[in-house]
């Protein structure tokens, strides 16, 4: 398992989340849609679909945590658990299958959708936000997801091939093994 | 609903329930301000807002760059309104001048104490963003480049040159999070009192006053409220921070007013206000210290 890699690679996808993703965004849109960038979430999930659910689960914790802790600005622990467990959940869902191009965006674009709807829920339950789910779905949650649908859509092929071909580099090793 | 209990086992289940109640317990502990930052808080935001900060500069080039091509017709047009903004500038320049001058003289004539003549004196801070929360909706925070190093204190104001942006939130040696006037108002008031962020505004050129508690995410109004039934505010107003609240100086443009209506409970006013300055990439941003006490 190539873990310095995949740390590497998320930590660049949070890096680039942050501080090159505000320059791409037209400043007209302002006001007309929030869009968030989730690429260490689209990340995630392609390692819960193409590796474990386990992996996805600490990587999610742990990113999620950095998010949580960087951009502090009501609580910790949000993005850590959203994370976390959206990587989990589509692991298990993935857990003894074989998975195709729109398989995968599906379920990327499920789980983009579950996150935007668990932040707000969350946000909602401790009293940060009081805006109208509406309002939520379609200023943030639907222009973010075609957003990261398209960023999801552009690193498939590398991810795929970065992530099965560390697997089968595992399969290979467990074979010369036994 | 049974089947999913059985395919995960009743012990993968125990662990999933207790990490959604640590999850909500660790929300709720750090919900509102926490006292410090952690000296490992410290160096995790330092070292990842300068790699941020690696990302950010080269992108501005690059970004400024092509958007100079978009922008080559409009530059005509700028320059001719920087040239009428710079006209207005040496007029206020020559004006202020003089009245620095009659100002003083004033002060010496009624004897002010140094401390008092030292209150506005306000520092301003250069800094440039490093990033920005990819959460634009519940958590509109960015991180700039100066911290505690340079003098940087929680709560100070945060301004564009086009008005006030935000506070000082955390500060780390090298690093602060500032807090956009988006989110700085928020709810805050809910769970604790003197948490709350609220800024003492008033009227340029009037005698009003008012308190800027929230913002509406839906319009993208600043809402001022406490306003007195017989305040002469009206729309069109610029707002400024009347430096009341002791957290924010005096003098720093908030906005405009939109309009103006009866508040909750009939007793004071509501008045909207349209922010002035808005946060984008690549504009200077200052961090404006107030002398301390």
């Amino acid at each position: 398992m190539r873990y310095p890699q995949t740390l590497l690679i998320l930590l660049l996808f949070f890096l680039v989340e942050g501080s090159l993703f505000p320059w791409l965004l037209p400043s007209g849109w302002s006001g007309k849609a929030e869009i968030s960038p989730h690429f260490v979430l689209i990340g995630i999930i392609y390692i819960a679909i193409y590796r474990n659910r386990h992996a996805a689960l600490v990587y999610g914790l742990l990113f999620g945590f950095l998010q949580d802790l960087i951009y502090y600005g009501h609580m910790l622990g949000v993005h850590s658990f959203s994370m976390g467990l959206l990587g989990y959940l589509v692991g298990l869902s993935f857990a003894r299958k074989r998975s195709s191009l729109l398989l995968t965006l599906s379920f990327t674009a499920l789980a983009e959708l579950a996150y935007g709807i668990m932040l707000y829920g969350i946000y909602r339950f401790f009293n940060v936000t009081d805006l109208p789910l509406t309002w939520i779905l379609l200023k943030n949650i639907f222009p973010s997801l075609l957003l990261n649908l398209l960023f999801g859509l552009i690193i498939y092929v590398p991810a795929r091939q970065f992530l099965e071909g560390s697997l089968r580099m595992k399969q290979d090793e467990e074979m010369s093994v036994g | 609903m049974y089947a999913l209990f059985k395919f995960m086992g009743s012990k993968r289940l125990f662990v999933l329930l207790i990490g959604v109640i640590l999850a909500v317990a660790l929300m709720g502990l750090t919900l509102g301000k926490r006292e410090k930052m952690t000296w490992l808080e410290m160096f995790a935001s330092d070292t990842v807002s300068f790699a941020q900060s690696l990302f950010y500069k080269p992108a501005g080039y690059i970004a400024g760059f092509f958007g100079d091509i978009g922008n080559l017709r409009d530059i005509y047009e700028e320059n001719k309104v920087l040239k009428k903004r710079l006209m207005d500038y040496a007029k206020d320049t020559a004006r202020l001048n003089a009245l620095e001058k009659q100002n003083r003289e004033l002060l010496d004539a009624l004897s002010f104490t140094e401390k008092q003549k030292q209150e506005n004196h306000y520092v301003w801070h250069v800094a440039e963003a490093v990033a920005v929360s990819p959460d634009p909706v519940y958590n509109t925070t960015i991180r700039i480049n100066l911290g505690s190093k340079d003098g940087i204190r929680e709560n100070m104001a945060v301004a564009t040159v086009d008005g006030l942006i935000g506070r000082i939130d955390r500060v780390a040696p090298f690093y602060s999070t500032v807090q956009l006037i988006s989110d700085i108002l928020y709810k805050d008031v809910d769970f604790k009192i003197d948490t709350s962020k609220a800024i003492a505004a008033t009227v340029k050129g009037k005698d009003s006053f008012g308190m800027i508690e929230s913002y509406d995410n839906e319009s993208g109004y600043l809402i001022m409220d406490k306003i007195p039934e017989s305040d002469q505010i009206a729309a069109g107003d610029t707002i400024i921070t009347s430096g009341l609240g002791g957290v924010f100086p005096a003098g720093v443009v908030i906005g405009t007013v939109v309009s103006k209506r009866e508040g909750d409970f009939g007793i004071a006013y509501k008045a909207y206000i349209k922010p002035a300055a808005r946060f984008k990439p690549g504009q200077a941003i200052f961090v404006i210290e107030k002398p301390q006490p």
